[in-house]
């Protein structure tokens, strides 16, 4: 028993050396405030931060390449242009309990305004909105709903956000049929959820559309439309593209988070190797993640939407005292909420003139895209 | 007593651990353990949730906890739990009849469900010898994929994809009362159920013949079988218990702390439930209070996020440090014995064994 003792006694001593190193390193460190998960605001030129913006992360890491870094992205541009305090946490599940939990959180230390992804959040903001009324919820991929019943009711205090991803998918199909003229395309999904499966559908009529009108030659062949079943299975990710590219595949489309980065290694294995592989990113761009040698990426467009504005034009709104609440805004081409990236290093002027004139149809309404499954692959 | 002094040893060790790991990334440990126990514990709701998200920690530590008693290895309680849940949402979903009936009969489906899915692996170890460990996760990965498979299949939610339909109230283990009692938080009659299966465990273990010739496979197969116990049939038991227990794990967790089941994900709870049964030190009450402090660490995570400047990544390596010192207690052991021996022998050999070994030692 007494030896015992003395061993908790050498473990408080440990434990107070800790506590000394602590105080020294902080005084270094929080200068920089790099690395870490919260964004002082009042760095910004003195500015006192008007308010705290607090975000919940869904399924995934904050680096995910798509939703939760693109919400974030827009948050630490609010805190770098407009001296927010903005702040992520971390949910130990995905249960509306976990997420009560870290809303609950945020609350509590002050953040008035919370920013979610994901439709899975759309039970937990709806108990949220009315259980926090002084704060205000934003809803990005969805409409807050009770469990019971699907009919959505957007509070006063919340705004949904949602994206037309199938015109992101018809811009970028256009754009790979227009570039590569002739060969085969292939799909890799995530999850098999209506973002997902609207990019799937968009970026096939975009290829149809520019074979019937532009007088390119790209198949796309039901085997290689497939959906991995997650969004961070990346080996699995390198797999299927690998499988397809075996088959024939010139350029896959990912729309599968980190299951799309693991095919992207694989392209970018191949082109080091000599061969053509190409892949089109999804929700951001994504050419820097495809770099394999000096600036060249395997990267040949990007799919994308614009979350990190969604997010950062909302903190903006409620700063400016605009806060739309109660609305559902929808982000479409004819708002540039969607879209491929302005600077497309692989696309050849050609390219971006013939995608320029369907945005412009699209905009005009002269050219539709459907946002469901109708006659196309999966 | 020893086993207490080790646990209390490897917590100590995993706090100091994480108190170096925010030092060192230049955050205050004092104040980040201060907001993680805050958060955990500050008011009733939070004490709720604290109590909740132990629930299902204190099923799968237990399911560990009794395979390990047997000499069994049970990594798969990840599966069972998914199964097992899946298995009382398949008749929470289904069958509409009253409430006690109704929550009894998904009781007795999640206990099925789970022992099937550990009976395969102890029918393959006992007939065919082949390893628990390799099996076990294998059968994690099957739950997984059958999962992925059925609930969109059969019990798909209506807008959407990849979670099955919500549980009515009455099919879940939710309880207002409770939930008032804590302050609107989502602890559940879960808790009740976890205590229960804690008592009866501890009676198997201590009190039974079947928990004695369990016990007396897991100290030595051959000796037991020497002495006439039936080590198969006792593999096979075993697992079976301590599927059923991982199996009402997943009934705790998807219907009662979630009211329904999510494709694409193993729950966290089952390996999680490994570093609990190490920390319990195996013993069903051990298990029981473990599992409430993993409980809170998990609990109190976010507030300490939300208050301090720690990230949330570190959080977690904190709380990954604490595990690793708990699962490597006993390392633990062997250090408390040697620095007992060292003792021992500069005492100037009182004992007769005690020098030897202090010697050794040195």
């Amino acid at each position: 028993m007494k030896k015992s003792l003395s061993l908790l006694v050498i473990c408080m001593l440990v434990l107070a050396l800790a506590a000394c190193g602590s105080k020294n390193n902080g005084g270094n460190n929080t200068d920089t405030g790099s690395n870490s998960g919260t964004n002082n605001g009042a760095n910004n030129g003195g500015e006192k931060p008007s308010f705290k913006a607090g975000m919940v992360t869904d399924s995934g890491t904050i680096d995910d390449k798509s939703f939760n870094q693109g919400t974030w992205e827009g948050l630490e541009r609010a805190t770098k242009e407009l001296g927010v305090a903005s702040k992520y946490l971390k949910p130990a599940g995905t249960t509306e309990a976990d997420y009560m939990k870290e809303i609950g959180n945020l609350y509590d230390a002050g953040y008035k305004m919370i920013v979610v992804p994901g439709f899975k959040f759309e039970t937990a903001i709806y108990a949220s909105q009315d259980k926090y009324k002084d704060a205000n919820f934003v809803l990005i991929d969805g409409s807050p709903h009770t469990a019971e019943d699907p009919t959505p009711k957007v509070g006063t205090n919340t705004v949904s956000i949602f994206f037309a991803e199938h015109e992101s998918g018809f811009l970028a199909g256009v754009a790979t049929a227009v570039q590569l003229k002739e060969g085969e395309a292939g799909f890799i999904g995530g999850m098999e959820i209506p973002p997902v499966q609207k990019y799937n559908w968009g970026f096939q009529q975009g290829v149809k559309y520019a074979n019937d009108n532009l007088g390119t030659k790209i198949s796309m062949k039901k085997e290689n439309v497939v959906y991995q079943g997650s969004f961070d299975n990346s080996a699995a990710g390198g797999q299927l593209a690998a499988q397809m590219y075996d088959r024939g595949v010139n350029v896959i489309f990912t729309a599968a988070g980190g299951v799309g980065v693991g095919a992207i290694n694989e392209a970018k294995n191949r082109a080091k190797a000599g061969k053509t592989a190409w892949i089109i990113g999804v929700d951001g761009d994504q050419y820097k993640d495809g770099v394999y040698e000096g600036d060249k990426s395997v990267i040949l467009t990007s799919a994308m939407k614009k979350v990190n504005e969604a997010s950062f034009d909302m903190v903006k709104a409620l700063q400016e005292g605009k806060f739309p609440g109660g609305q559902t805004l929808t982000f479409d081409i004819k708002n540039d909420g969607v879209g491929i990236p302005s600077e497309n290093p692989n696309l050849t002027e050609d390219t971006m003139t013939k995608v320029n004139e369907a945005i412009t149809k699209l905009k005009s309404g002269d050219v539709k895209v459907a946002a469901e499954k109708g006659d196309l692959i999966k | 007593m020893r086993n207490l002094i080790i646990s209390l040893c490897a917590v100590l060790f995993g706090l100091i651990g994480g108190g170096v790991l925010m030092a060192v990334t230049g955050h205050d440990p004092f104040e980040g353990y201060k907001f993680l126990f805050q958060g955990g514990l500050k008011n009733s709701q939070r004490l709720g949730d604290t109590l909740a998200t132990g629930t299902p920690l204190i099923f799968t530590g237990l399911s560990v906890a009794f395979a390990f008693r047997t000499g069994l290895f049970n990594i798969g309680a990840a599966g069972q739990m998914l199964f097992g849940g899946f298995c009382a949402t398949v008749i929470g979903l289904n069958v509409d009849t009253s409430r006690p009936l109704l929550l009894l009969m998904m009781i007795v489906a999640a206990l099925l469900g789970g022992a099937v899915w550990a009976f395969i692996p102890g029918l393959l170890k006992a007939r065919f010898n082949v390893h628990e460990v390799v099996s076990t996760i294998m059968m994690n990965w099957i739950a997984y994929w059958t999962i992925y498979y059925a609930v969109p299949a059969y019990l798909k939610a209506e807008s959407v994809e990849t979670e099955s339909r919500l549980l009515p109230d009455k099919a879940t283990l939710k309880s207002t009362f409770l939930s008032d009692m804590f302050g609107g938080s989502y602890i559940n009659m879960g808790l009740y159920v976890a205590v229960i299966a804690v008592i009866i465990i501890a009676f198997i273990i201590n009190k039974t013949t079947l928990g004695y010739e369990l016990k007396a496979v897991g100290y030595n197969r051959h000796s037991a079988e020497y002495a006439g116990i039936k080590v198969n049939r006792s593999i096979i038991t075993s697992m079976l218990i301590s599927g059923a227990l991982a199996g009402l794990g997943g009934m705790a967790q998807f219907a009662g702390n979630g009211a329904n089941i999510q494709i694409g994900v193993l729950p966290t709870q089952g390996y999680d439930g490994i570093a609990v049964a190490l920390l319990g030190a195996n013993s069903p009450l051990g298990v029981l209070i473990s599992a409430l402090f993993f409980g809170l660490l998990y609990s109190g995570r976010g507030f300490m996020n939300a208050m301090t400047d720690i990230p949330p990544e570190i959080a977690d390596s904190i709380i990954a440090i604490i595990i690793y010192f708990a699962a490597t207690s006993v390392l633990m052991d062997r250090l408390i014995t040697r620095i007992v021996n060292r003792r021992r022998a500069a005492t100037g050999g009182a004992g007769t064994s005690g020098p030897v070994s202090g010697k050794e030692n040195a």
